[in-house]
């Protein structure tokens, strides 16, 4: 048994060993550039999923746009790992950047190490992260939520004729953005197309799960036959919806949703989605980026100013959120088929 | 019913089944969609994955221990095994589920030696296996999603296929749970793992040997969970690996109503079926009544307390009966 436990004590000191020197080798990216170059690093959520690596497209194009001047680039924890993000961010502050921008994957177990970074002088821009504002400097957002919800809702009215009964899901009911679109949307149709009638009191919820949102879409369906529309503020929501009517080569129901190419893509083609409608992971990316450089260029950050990217040439803030206007609306042939950025 | 069952019908059964009648009697009169084919067919296909995990829930339960990896394991089996026949570029189902089947088994091995050889309880060691398989996939493997553009054909059509109307996930669960009466009820395998999970000291002293009835027990808890991974990506389009685990102590739960004690040595195949189509009704009839979500945890949580006190006073009142006073 002692042997044994020696055995395990090599192993175990040889592992630390060989994560120190790893971790070290990891951060070479950062060094060696000479003083006059700032250094803007955006932290993504997850390393490798389509989304950050369209954003990563983003911030590379803002670096050789800046060539001389900026050096930024992307880091992502493998897996998705808030734990692993939280330590990519320590490292950051630890090589003293000049900014990092971050999505965080879990905004409360961010907050700490954001605080140090502050207190250490370095620029702090979030991405979708609206509740860290008394910590960031700002809060880069795509669009308002109201705006984003009245345009969803919008293109459900407009592919129903203006009238008739639908069901709307959302991921769940204490997730604010999905409700704020949600209730945005609803009070849009009040106003508007009173002949439109939600067959539920509160939308369904999906949890942002496939199996949960399949299983849900079958049932409104079965439930509910005289449904013409269906509204999804979650891709998966959308997406499922659009597959069970495409297994049953139904077309009485129109979708609208949330959506991604990649996912959305074949249904908006096959004709069984209406509308999806999302953000360009690369421009928010850039914009973030360019916000942090305009920041550290002393510029004054104010309302209307041009951060660069489509959507973003005329910025508007409140209460140190920035908010472009940059919703992407998909439809057949935004994309040609399976050939999908994100 | 006692006939095709060749045993009497146990009174938590009986009370399960009238649970069922009243609340699906109701559900019909509440919206009058819900008492068709369709809607049935529906059911059955969607329940069809947790009824195979239910089967190899059972046995393990039945054997007197716990399994919390089988999520973990049906998605790390049935994503690593579509990404190897993608790579090789072997786009067949039967391949695929040979590759998971194998995967979960020796997932499940893996469980039944660190159990009997570390001595450690089943519920610790399979919930730290559950990370590390998971974890192992998440750092070497990725989580990538497969969206239904590049997803295996063989898995879409699998998806959608079905004998004389009857979704082809059903046959197959229903298959798995005939073999696992089989075994459970018809083998001598069988008889050994309801003697363990009476008494592991006693029937290791009348010459059982422990050890390879649990490597039987976990390896099959693993293979079903490698089945399930390719029905459950099936199902739905997108192929998300970081779906479905979590959901495993819903499953657990689903058997316990069933009145399978989690002491282990007691246990029907007939009670699992139950508890597991209480907790889908209960799921998938909020739609038709007109309910949120939030319902199906209060109703899940209030007939899983009820079916636990009616065993458990069961227990005790023929305990006193026998005039047994250890339990």
């Amino acid at each position: 048994m002692l042997r044994h436990s020696k055995k395990i004590l090599v192993l175990l000191s040889i592992m630390m060993v060989l994560a120190v020197t790893t971790a070290c080798g990891s951060k070479d990216g950062a060094k060696g550039s000479d003083e006059n170059v700032l250094q803007i690093a955006l932290v993504a959520k997850h390393e490798g999923i389509p989304w950050f690596e369209d954003m990563k497209k983003g911030v590379e194009e803002f670096s050789k746009d800046n060539e001389g001047k900026v050096k930024a680039w992307q880091l992502a924890p493998e897996g998705g790992d808030p734990a692993k993000q939280v330590q990519i961010v320590e490292d950051l502050i630890a090589q003293n950047v000049d900014a990092i921008v971050v999505v965080p994957n879990d905004p409360d177990a961010m907050r700490p190490v954001l605080e140090r970074a502050k207190e250490k002088g370095i620029v702090v821009i979030s991405h979708e992260a609206a509740g860290l504002v008394d910590v960031v400097d700002y809060d880069v957002e795509a669009f308002d939520n109201d705006s984003f919800g009245v345009l969803m809702f919008d293109e459900l009215a407009k592919s129903m004729g203006g009238k008739g009964k639908f069901a709307a899901m959302v991921g769940g009911l204490t997730m604010e953005t999905h409700m704020a679109w949600y209730y945005a949307g609803m009070n849009h149709l009040r106003e508007n197309y009173p002949e439109m009638v939600a067959v539920s009191q509160q939308p369904y919820e999906d949890k942002n799960d496939d199996k949960i949102a399949r299983d849900k879409a079958i049932e409104i369906i079965n439930a509910h036959p005289d449904i013409e529309g269906f509204v999804g503020t979650s891709v998966s929501a959308g997406s499922n919806m659009a597959s069970v009517l495409k297994e049953r080569n139904y077309n009485g129901i129109k979708v609208v949703s949330l959506g991604i190419p990649s996912v959305s893509g074949p249904y908006l083609e096959d004709g069984f989605m209406a509308h999806a409608q999302t953000w360009r992971p690369a421009d928010a990316g850039y914009a973030s980026v360019n916000l942090a450089y305009k920041m550290l260029n002393k510029e004054d950050i104010k309302d209307g100013i041009d951060l660069g990217r489509p959507g973003y040439e005329s910025i508007t803030i409140k209460d140190k959120i920035v908010y472009g206007n940059a919703p992407l609306e998909l439809k057949k042939g935004t994309f040609e088929p399976g050939n999908y950025p994100f | 019913m006692n006939k095709i069952l060749n045993r009497k019908i146990k009174p938590m059964e009986k009370y399960l089944m009238l649970i069922l009648v009243v609340y699906i009697g109701i559900v019909s009169m509440t919206s009058k969609n819900f008492l068709t084919m369709n809607t049935l067919i529906d059911l059955l296909k969607s329940s069809s994955g947790t009824l195979i995990l239910a089967a190899g829930v059972l046995v393990v339960l039945i054997s007197g221990g716990i399994d919390v990896s089988f999520t973990a394991v049906a998605v790390v089996a049935a994503y690593c095994s579509i990404r190897i026949s993608m790579m090789l570029g072997i786009d067949n189902l039967f391949f695929i589920m040979l590759v998971s089947i194998i995967l979960g088994g020796i997932m499940g091995a893996i469980n039944a030696i660190i159990i009997q050889t570390l001595k450690i309880s089943t519920f610790i060691t399979t919930l730290g296996t559950s990370s590390i398989f998971y974890g192992f996939m998440t750092t070497f493997v990725g989580t990538e999603s497969i969206s239904v553009a590049d997803k295996p054909s063989a898995l879409l059509a699998f998806g959608s296929a079905r004998v004389f109307n009857i979704p082809t996930f059903f046959i197959l669960a229903v298959l798995i749970l005939i073999l696992t009466w089989f075994i459970l009820y018809k083998t001598m395998l069988g008889r050994t793992i309801f003697a363990i999970g009476n008494s592991e000291e006693s029937a290791s002293r009348v010459g059982i040997n422990v050890f390879k009835t649990k490597l039987f027990v976990y390896t099959y808890m693993g293979v079903l969970s490698g089945i399930m991974g390719v029905v459950y990506f099936s199902e739905i389009d997108l192929i998300n690996p970081i779906s479905l685990v979590g959901t495993e102590l819903m499953i657990i739960a689903a058997v316990v109503i069933g009145g399978i004690r989690l002491t282990g040595g007691d246990g029907t195949i007939l009670g699992a079926i139950l508890g597991v189509s209480i907790i889908q009704i209960f799921k998938s009839t909020l739609v038709f009544l007109g309910l949120s979500t939030s319902w199906n945890d209060l109703f899940i949580g209030l007939i899983l307390i009820i079916s636990v006190s009616i065993i458990s006073y069961g227990e005790r009142k023929s305990n006193k009966e026998k005039l047994i006073f250890t339990k």
